[in-house]
Formats: structure tokens, sequence, C-alpha cells
């Protein structure tokens, strides 16, 4: 076939360009479904370790896209010494497996947050957010100070939770998903899952969690700090053999 | 000047006055978004506990409408204008070009509002919610039947290879919106949604969309510039036509492995960052193929660069254009990458392409249409140049200082003291930025100045040329009133 | 059937593979394009199609003018 074929026909210009187009996506991104080790088995006691969010936990992720946290914060720990001290073990794939969307992100104005979670105390997160800078002189953090005053929106999180088992998360509705859960992460997190009961859920935590340091309302800040409280913090790899996770890479 | 009034006829060039004029509009709001959220980081004052004003909500506002409104309305603009002429035929559909400018435009309006007020997808260059990304869906189709009927309708026999690299760019881009853009909203009624695809997958879909935004929108499409507006304001062809050939199938079957570059070192398994390093090599060659080829058409008249200044900005954003596409490769490797990945160096690089390749062709490329559209001669050639120099020193600044920034931010954080601890504290790096960070605003002002300067030269060509147009018709007038 | 296709998905196999393959192709393009006088002449004639649409007819602002 000569070039001038395609040169004159745009047809086949179209047909070919879209097959050359096409082959990069395919080989890269279609295995990724398919190979079993991209993403690792994190099991402790024959229990799944890495759980999806709590209802308020997911609102607080909401919210950290909203404000566009991802823009300057990364959740992603790469596997070199200075990032082992100064952010802790490497980010595994398991952790984000039930991250839509992925929030690993590429920039680092601020520092990485994959765990962040437990490092500080709910105060410290609440003023932080507040005046990053009365924490942190040299901070170039914007304040939020309207995630004290706004009174968390909670209404439609059961369409929330359904949303998200559409794609795959392992939420529950029926009594069966209810018992695959309870057989796949214990009870305990099961009955967090239960998108019944998923209001219910959102309000107990932030009842008994307190993270604003304000009994009286249910505020985003709440929810913001619920969630970076638990970053980084399903695997305990005090449970695993040095190396275990290595045979994934 | 009865010609004029038949190429007004034959070819379709309202649409195209429209998307220019916009371009215009979304540069100078977009680059003004740029220069503030830069303030920001040097000055963080200036977020004034305003949610709209933060930066992590203005950010996308400035990604969005430098890329999607002053550069995509570029794309609709030139492409229009190229496939018309090449072709030699009508732009096809009538009407239904128009409703792509008002689907465009609604859209990146639309989405620039909806970042303010905190609705977003939270994925880098495709933050809009679903119910835009369905209003870009449609006009995107309707874009690419315009473009392809008019293409088929054509009384040229050959299509040319600029056309070549806009229909790759508009068939690559439809794919990427749509497979990266899969989601499930939570209601009807609801502007939020969760992505189809979760952790490592959706990181790579994200980063295939993500690169190639970079190589089909940004970069294929605005070759297509080059290979049409060049040789017109040269007055010479092409350098090698062979050349091109490569180039085009080479460039577009090269790009689409890439994007897991912005990967290196994470959860995302070895083998899909090594292959995408590894043709991110491969891909300089035609990138510098490209480049040459596009020089090289002023070989022979090189004096054109002393005393056209838009020549001189058409021949400049290659320089950067083979600068930033040596520069990617090599950040692409993965040891220099653990140094470069999440610091400013990639802001850097992004910028040395985006404001040194992609707006400075887009500028060049006006500047030859904006007189033919509005049949006159541009208002001051005096403040093109202007405009070229004020550009080209903002570019400097802001490329050399975010290498400073991210270089030095880069070593600071994996330096160790004697006793093997930690050298520095993440917040010492922070305070070292903030000079780069001022340099940088102020490189954004140098290049947001020219940007206004080529506003106020538009507007008053285009004021000039209505007017030179009336007083034309008034003698025609009379003319035919004394016959 | 299937055999063969699983001699692909081993990465020691598919990388030589690919890249022979790769290479062939590329090194075809070339040879296609840069071969030939007549095809070489012929390719290259297209390069006038953006100057020319000029010369039809004298729709350019400037020379209409005058």
């Amino acid at each position: 076939m000569k070039h001038e074929t395609i040169e004159t026909n745009a047809g086949w210009l179209i047909f070919l360009t879209l097959i050359v187009i096409s082959i990069g996506g395919l080989v890269e991104i279609v295995p990724l479904y398919f190979i079993d080790d991209t993403i690792e088995t994190v099991k402790v006691e024959g229990k799944d370790t890495v759980r999806p969010y709590t209802p308020l936990e997911l609102r607080g992720r909401d919210l950290y896209q909203r404000e566009g946290c991802y823009t300057c914060h990364s959740q992603m720990i790469r596997p070199f010494r200075d990032e082992a001290l100064r952010y802790g073990h490497y980010s595994l794939a398991a952790e984000s497996q039930f991250d839509h969307p992925f929030q690993w992100g590429s920039k680092r104005t601020g520092p990485d947050l994959a765990r962040v979670g437990k490092k500080y105390s709910n105060q410290w997160h609440v003023q932080h957010l507040i005046a990053p800078r009365s924490v942190v002189p040299e901070s170039i953090m914007p304040n939020y100070p309207w995630l004290m005053k706004n009174k968390l929106e909670y209404k439609d999180i059961a369409g929330r939770l359904k949303a998200l088992k559409m794609v795959g998360v392992p939420y529950s509705i029926t009594e069966d998903e209810y018992k695959a859960n309870v057989k796949r992460y214990g009870k305990d997190v099961a009955d967090k899952l239960d998108i019944n009961q998923a209001e219910k859920n959102l309000l107990a935590q932030a009842q008994s969690g307190n993270y604003d340091g304000n009994k009286d309302d249910i505020t985003e800040m709440d929810a913001m700090v619920a969630y970076l409280q638990v970053l980084g913090t399903m695997v305990d790899f005090k449970k695993f053999e040095d190396g275990h996770f290595t045979r994934f890479r | 000047m009865a010609n004029v009034a038949v190429a007004n006829e034959q070819y379709n060039y309202d649409i195209v006055r429209k998307f220019t004029i916009m371009t215009v509009v979304w540069g100078v709001l977009g680059m003004l978004a740029g220069v503030y959220i830069a303030a920001e980081l040097a000055w963080p004052f200036l977020n004034f506990d305003n949610p709209a004003l933060t930066f992590g909500r203005l950010r996308p506002v400035h990604t969005t409408l430098v890329i999607f409104g002053f550069g995509g309305s570029a794309l609709f603009a030139t492409s229009y204008y190229v496939v018309q002429r090449t072709c030699q035929v009508r732009l096809w559909g009538g009407k239904l070009a128009n409703y792509t400018f008002w689907g465009w435009q609604l859209s990146v309006g639309i989405a620039a509002i909806s970042y303010l007020l905190g609705y977003t997808q939270a994925r880098e260059y495709a933050e809009m919610v679903w119910p835009i990304d369905l209003l870009i869906a449609v006009t995107w189709v309707i874009y690419l039947i315009v473009y392809v009927m008019t293409m088929v309708n054509r009384s040229q026999p050959h299509i040319y290879v600029a056309n070549w690299f806009f229909i790759a760019f508009i068939l690559a881009t439809a794919i990427l919106h749509i497979f990266n853009n899969m989601a499930v909203p939570v209601s009807m009624f609801s502007l939020s949604s969760y992505s189809l695809h979760a952790g490592v997958q959706d990181a790579m879909t994200q980063w295939w969309y993500g690169h190639n935004a970079v190589g089909f929108f940004l970069t294929a499409a605005f070759l297509g510039m080059m290979y049409y507006f060049i040789p017109k304001q040269a007055g010479r062809p092409v350098y090698s036509y062979r050349l091109s050939i490569i180039h085009f199938w080479a460039l577009i079957f090269l790009y689409m492995w890439v994007g897991a570059h912005h990967l290196h070192w994470t959860a995302l398994p070895d083998w899909t960052s090594t292959l995408a390093a590894t043709f991110s090599i491969l891909l300089l060659l035609p990138s510098w193929g490209g480049m040459i080829n596009g020089i090289m058409t002023l070989s022979g008249a090189w004096d054109r660069l002393r005393n056209d200044p838009v020549v001189r900005f058409m021949i400049v954003s290659l320089s950067f254009y083979g600068m930033s596409t040596f520069e990617g490769p090599m950040m692409s490797l993965k040891s220099v990458n653990a140094l470069s990945h999440y610091t400013d160096w990639t802001i850097g690089h992004v910028h040395s392409g985006a404001l040194g390749w992609v707006a400075m062709i887009s500028m060049g490329s006006l500047y030859h249409l904006i007189p033919r559209l509005w049949e006159t001669k541009m208002y001051s050639e005096k403040l093109i140049f202007t405009h070229f120099w004020l550009a080209t020193i903002g570019i400097v600044l802001y490329i050399s200082s975010m290498w400073v920034a991210g270089i030095g931010q880069g070593l600071m954080l994996r330096a160790f003291d004697e006793y093997g601890n930690l050298a520095y504290t993440f917040i010492e790096s922070v305070s070292f930025l903030h000079t780069p960070y001022v340099v940088r605003t102020l490189g954004g002002v140098f290049f947001l100045s020219g940007m206004i300067i080529m506003a106020y030269n538009v507007f008053m060509t285009i004021f000039k040329g209505r007017k030179e147009a009336a007083v034309l018709e008034a003698k025609l007038a009379a003319k035919l009133a004394n016959a | 059937m299937i055999e063969w296709l699983t001699w692909f998905t081993s990465m020691e196999n598919t990388k030589p593979f690919v890249l022979v393959l790769f290479f062939i192709t590329f090194v075809g393009i070339i040879l296609y394009v840069y071969t030939g006088k007549n095809r070489s002449e012929r390719l290259e004639s297209y390069k006038n199609i953006p100057l020319t649409d000029e010369d039809e007819q004298s729709t350019h602002p400037e020379e209409a003018s005058k």
C-alpha cells in the first residue's frame, strides 16, 4: 500500500490512526486488571485489614477532594530511605484499592499524607487546619476555618455508599453481602460497611470520636479529621516479616 | 476587495474569528489565575480565608482555563482554518460548528465556576464534574464529525500533514476523555460521582490520560499548527515531507505508552513504569525530528528572524519544544525521577512546554491569522516585538527559578547528616522555596503582561479592520450611486 | 492454540520479540519513505499544498486589497 492511499482517504487515515494510538494504552492498562500480583493481599489472622472507608471517613475524603488537597499533598510513599524515615513504610497498592478516585497526587508542596493517621492528635489537626501558621510558622498552607463552621452534609450518605458499591467497593445492602463482609473483615468492620446503617454509623462515629472537640455539632471538621486519622493505619507492618511485600514489586 | 468577499463566502471564517477572540480572553484570564496562585505560594495570606480563593480550588481553574480555554480555543480556531484552507472547501455542517463554539465555551466557563464552588472530580486536568464531561463529550463528537466531513468533502486530492495531526488529536482526546472520566454519579441530581477505577488502575488510567493530554492536546495538535503556519509565515514549504510522515506515525504511536512515567516508584507495578520510561526515551527521536523539520523550514531565510516578530515567536517556540522534549525523557529516567518527582522541577518542565512551546506557537499563529481574518494589518508590529520579549523573559525567569526550587528541594529532602539522620525537616525545604517562588511569580507577571499587550493589540486590530471595512463599503456605495 | 499464546505472557519472550517487531516496522517505514527517487519526489511534492491555495484564486486579503 502506498502512503498516498492514506493521504487521500480519510477513512484509512482515521482507521490506522485509531489502531496506532490504541496499542500503548491497551498493553499498559488492561493487564493491571488481570495480573493477580498487582494488588497485594494483606491478611492478618485470615481477615483483610485494608477495609473501605466508614461513612464519616468517606465524607472527609469528599471534603479533601473538594478543597483540592491533592494539588499540594501526595498520598504515595516511595521505597527510599529518606521517605521511610520521614513518612514510614512505602505505600502498598492494597492501601488505595478502595480509593475512587485515587489520591496519590503528583506534587509535594506540603508533606506526604499517606501515613499521617494517628501521628498527631485530633486537637493538633483542628488547630492546624484552622490556622496552619499557628502550629508551623513557616507553613504556606491556606487556612480552612470554614471546616469548623460548616455543618456536615450527610443526608445523601447512603446514596454515596451505593454509588461506590456499584463501582466495586464491598459495602453491604443484603444480608448475604453483610455476612460476606463479616467473613472478610470481622463483625466490627462489617457493621460499619452496612449501607442500611450508614447514617446511624456516621453519627455514632462523629459522636464517639468527637474529632473537632465540639460535642454539640457534627461539622465538616469532624469528617476531615476522621479521614486524616485513618490514612495509612490499616496495615500493621509489625505483623508481617521484613520483605513480605517486596515480592509484589 | 471583491476577492475577499469571495474568501469569506468560500470559507467559514466567522467560526474561526469567534474562537480566536476567546483564545485571547481565556489566555488573559487563565494566566491571571496562574500568577495569582503562584503568588499564593510565596505569600499565603493571599488565600484570604476565602474558600473560592484558596490554592486548592484555584489551581484547577488555572489549568483548565489555560489548557482547555486558551489552548483549546486556539486549536479549534486554527484547525477550522487549516482544514478549510488545505482542503480548499468550506467547513461542513453549517451551524454545527457554532454548536462546538458554544458547547466548548460553556464547558470551560461552567467548569471554572464549579471549581470555585468546590465541585470537582479531583482528577488532575480532568476535574470537571460528570454533567460537564457529558457536555464536552457531545461537543467533541460534533467537532470530530464536522472536521472529518470537511476532509471528506475536500477539493484537494491530498490530505495535508497538518490535518493528520489535528485528526489524531481529535480522536485521541475523545478516547482519553471517555475512558478517564467513567464514573458513577451519586444520584441524577448530584454533581458528585465516584470514578469507575480505583487505586493502581485508576492512577494508571489517569496518567495515561494526563500525559496524553500533553501528548495529543498540547503537542500533536500544536504540531498541526506548526506544519501549516510556519510554512505560510515563512513563505516556503516545510523542510521535509518525508520526515513529517515518520514524525507523525512515530509520535502518535509512542506517546500513548509514556503516561506511567508519572508513577515511577509508586505502587504501580515495575513493569509498567519501566515500559513507560523506555518509550519516553524513544519519544525523543520523533520529537526532535519534528522540531528539526519546523526549524529547517526557515533554512535559507534566516534573516526573517530579524525583522518578522511572528517568525520569531514560531522559531523560539520550537526551541522550547526541543528543550522540553529533551528534559522530559531525562526526567522519565527512574534515577532522575526519584529526585525530580513531587518537586517544582516538574512544574518548571510543564511550563517550558506550555509557555515556551504551546503558548508561543499559538501566539505566532494568531498573529499570522488575525490580519487575514479581519482583512487588515496588525494594529502595531512594535507591540508584537514587545510581547515577544516580555514572554521570553517571563519564561526564562519561570523555568530557571523552578529548576532551583525543584532540584534544591529534591536534594534537601534526601540529605542525611553524619549520623544518618535526615538533614532537613520538610518545612525547612518549604522555607527555602520562598525566593524561587517570588521569582517564579515575577516570571508569570512578565508573561501575563505580554498576553495583555497582545489582547490590546488584537482588539485594536479588530476595530481597525471593522472601520476600514465600513469606509470601503461607504466608498463602494458612493461609487454605485454616482454610476 | 493456548500454548503459543502463553509464550507471550513471559516477559523474557515478549521483550525481545516486541523489540524486533517494532524495530523492523520502524526500519521498514524509513526504507519505504527514503528509498526510490520517484517516490521521494512524489512525496515531497505534497508539501506545497498550503502554499498553493492562494494561486488558484487570489483570496489572500493583503494581495486582494492591492
